[in-house]
């Protein structure tokens, strides 16, 4: 269907940036997912690869052809926009069948299409009504049957399950992978979501303040993170960041030490672990610290330790309990530690 | 939206009271004309007030009759109704283009139109009386929908375009991504979300083309193109005097067909605008 270059975009609007420096080869078939905070560009980019908005700079290519000067329209994509958009005056029924008499499908075949559609997002009880009269989740579905009813090169997608509750946000996405597998469209997807990040996608580009920090797929950008802001980002509760000092292949901050690290590296540094890294244990322990709150959650138990004046989490077994200010002793899987440069936050080797 | 309250006892009393008296406030110089347009000419012009005037239709009589009201009707009908389909075929394409597209000196643009409406009517009458005798206009019903298409023009272009620049853009958005190109995303999307910016804006229209009086004037000297309200200063002028019943008859009457197109759409003058089109 369609492969994706993104060479070189940037995007300003005077003074303000969209987007900086975005490349990315989108493989044909490929589910990529944007993941950031709100405000990163995400939306921008999203854009630009419908053809809605012109990159200040840099060129788009679909299989080989620059895309910069095709309009919209001619683009054969279909989006789903993160405010739903769609048309107040018609019923859910026309807005899905829209598509399709704009690309000129044949009439007889516009009925099943759209009732297909209608079924995949558990909306055929509502295809009379007008958007207005429809709660915010199901008018997302409405938008996402809209997007799916016929097939494009490229599907888009802003945050479609963004107002749906946890389970139904659990089933679309099972939903969205399926179609997605089955139709073999190449998919570009946004989302704030870590979660959905992971389970959907292929590769992962992460954006921060409209910048690339990494791509990789989900394995890579978790096991992996090329800085702090990936580390962070990527896992709940995110990873624990201990600024300290590496002297000698030892890592020391207050009530931290941990040694065998490379002696290639030294003075200012950031230690990252993950809490399901950690594990309660006085042998061999590389942190002393108190008790500062205990979270059961049923599957298991998360425990936050203070050090110093910092916080540090740690996935506990599921039955441990603790009272609070108690001395405690944690112990981190030496394999799984990362090192970031203590300033710049980038990963180091 | 705004939360509904209900409303219970005194406070739902009060709250008629005050709307049923301002409304009766607002009927009451209508209602006037209606009692002055049925009563008798001698019980119109005395110094004491008649509280139960005698019902007469003798003003009826006297306008269908003496004057070819049904002509002036006709001609006030064609005028205004040839008037407000121009305006909106033109005032449409304008609005969509000075809400929706980015070019230079656009809101200028903008300004200038509106600022049409700005000078005094008079400035103008004169060279537009020139403008339509060369063109041999003058005394037609088509010169007076020219000019009332004109004067409405700047201010439906105005309305329609505020209503426009409320459509999300997104929604354009997702109509070109869907194939859709201009034409079809001005009827098939942006008409229809703004179609009660548009009614809004043809009842206005109707209403100031009702009470245009004095271009009226100036381009009608016939009943070839008199309308009502040129009608109404008929009776004032001649032999007879003043007749006041017919006066008021005349003007109940012109009112009538507004007050009834705005019953039929008032749901359409309030109602909102993109319900339902994006969140929140
Ligand atoms: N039309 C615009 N004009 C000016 N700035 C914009 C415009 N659209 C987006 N931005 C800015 O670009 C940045 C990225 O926005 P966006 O792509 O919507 O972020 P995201 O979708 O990741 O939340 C934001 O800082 C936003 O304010
Ligand atoms: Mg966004």
């Amino acid at each position: 269907m369609a492969r994706i270059e993104l060479n070189d975009i940037q995007k300003r609007w005077g003074p303000v940036w969209g987007v900086r420096d975005v490349n990315i080869d989108i493989a044909d078939e490929e589910f990529v997912v944007f993941l950031g905070p709100s405000g990163c560009g995400k939306t921008t980019t999203m854009r630009m690869i419908a053809g809605l908005e012109d990159p200040s700079e840099g060129e788009i290519i679909m299989d080989g052809e620059v895309m910069n000067e095709i309009d919209a329209r001619d683009r054969d994509v279909a989006m789903v926009f993160q405010g739903y958009a769609l048309y107040p005056n018609m019923t859910i029924f026309e807005n899905i069948r829209f598509p399709l008499r704009m690309r000129n499908i044949p009439k007889q075949e516009h009925d099943a299409l759209v009732r297909r559609a209608a079924e995949l997002v558990e909306l055929t009880d509502y295809l009379d009504r007008k958007p207005a009269a429809l709660s915010g989740g199901q008018r997302q579905r409405a938008a996402l049957a809209r997007a799916i009813v016929r097939e494009p090169q490229v599907f888009l997608m802003d945050e479609p399950l963004s107002n749906l509750d946890a389970k139904l946000r659990q089933a679309m996405r099972v939903q969205i992978k399926h179609i997605q597998r089955e139709l073999k469209i190449t998919t570009v997807y946004v989302t704030h979501d870590q979660i959905e990040a992971m389970t959907l996608a292929d590769r992962i580009v992460i954006m921060q303040s409209g910048a690339i920090q990494q791509i990789g797929t989900p394995d890579e950008i978790y096991n992996d993170p090329a800085n702090t802001f990936v580390a962070n980002f990527i896992g709940s509760p995110p990873m624990n960041l201990i600024e300290g000092t590496l002297e000698g292949g030892i890592f020391r901050a207050e009530g931290i030490e941990v040694g065998g690290l490379p002696g290639h590296h030294s003075g200012t540094i950031t230690l990252g672990i993950r809490p399901e890294d950690c594990t309660v244990a006085a042998e061999g322990a590389h942190l002393s610290g108190t008790v500062f709150g205990v979270e059961p959650t049923g599957d298991t138990t998360y425990l936050t330790m203070k050090a110093g004046n910092k916080l540090i989490e740690v996935k506990a077994d599921r039955d441990y309990r603790a009272d609070l200010n108690i001395d405690e002793k944690v112990r981190f899987d030496p394999t799984r530690i990362y090192l970031f440069d203590g300033e710049s936050g980038e990963r180091l080797r | 939206m705004a939360a509904k309250r209900k409303l219970k006892g005194e406070s739902l009393f009060l709250r008629y009271l005050i709307l049923g008296g301002w409304a009766l406030f607002c009927l009451m110089p209508v209602l006037w004309f209606l009692s002055i347009g049925l009563r008798p000419r001698t019980e119109i012009i005395t110094p004491t007030p008649i509280y139960f005037p005698t019902f007469s239709l003798d003003a009826w009589h006297m306008i269908w009759e003496d004057w070819p009201m049904g002509q002036y009707l006709r001609n006030s009908v064609l005028a205004i109704i040839g008037s407000v389909i121009i305006d909106l075929v033109l005032a449409i394409p304008a609005a969509y283009s000075l809400s929706r597209f980015e070019y230079r000196g656009r809101d200028d643009i903008g300004f200038y139109i509106l600022s049409t409406r700005m000078m005094a009517p008079a400035i103008v009458a004169v060279p537009i009386f020139f403008l339509f005798r060369n063109m041999g206009l003058l005394d037609t019903i088509w010169a007076l929908m020219l000019i009332y298409a004109a004067i409405n023009l700047s201010f439906v272009t105005w309305i329609i375009r505020s209503y426009m620049l409320e459509i999300p853009k997104e929604l354009e958005d997702a109509a070109k991504t869907d194939g859709a190109g201009e034409l079809r995303i001005l009827w098939e999307i942006i008409i229809p979300a703004v179609l009660p910016g548009i009614i809004t804006a043809a009842v206005i229209a109707m209403i100031f083309a009702i009470n245009e009086f004095l271009f009226t004037l100036l381009i009608a000297s016939t009943p070839d193109a008199y309308t009502m309200s040129v009608a109404l200063a008929n009776f004032t002028g001649g032999s007879d005097g003043i007749i006041y019943n017919a006066i008021a008859l005349v003007a109940f009457l012109a009112f009538v067909p507004v007050f009834l197109v705005v019953v039929a759409i008032q749901k359409h003058l309030s109602r909102g605008l993109t319900m339902g089109a994006v969140k929140g």
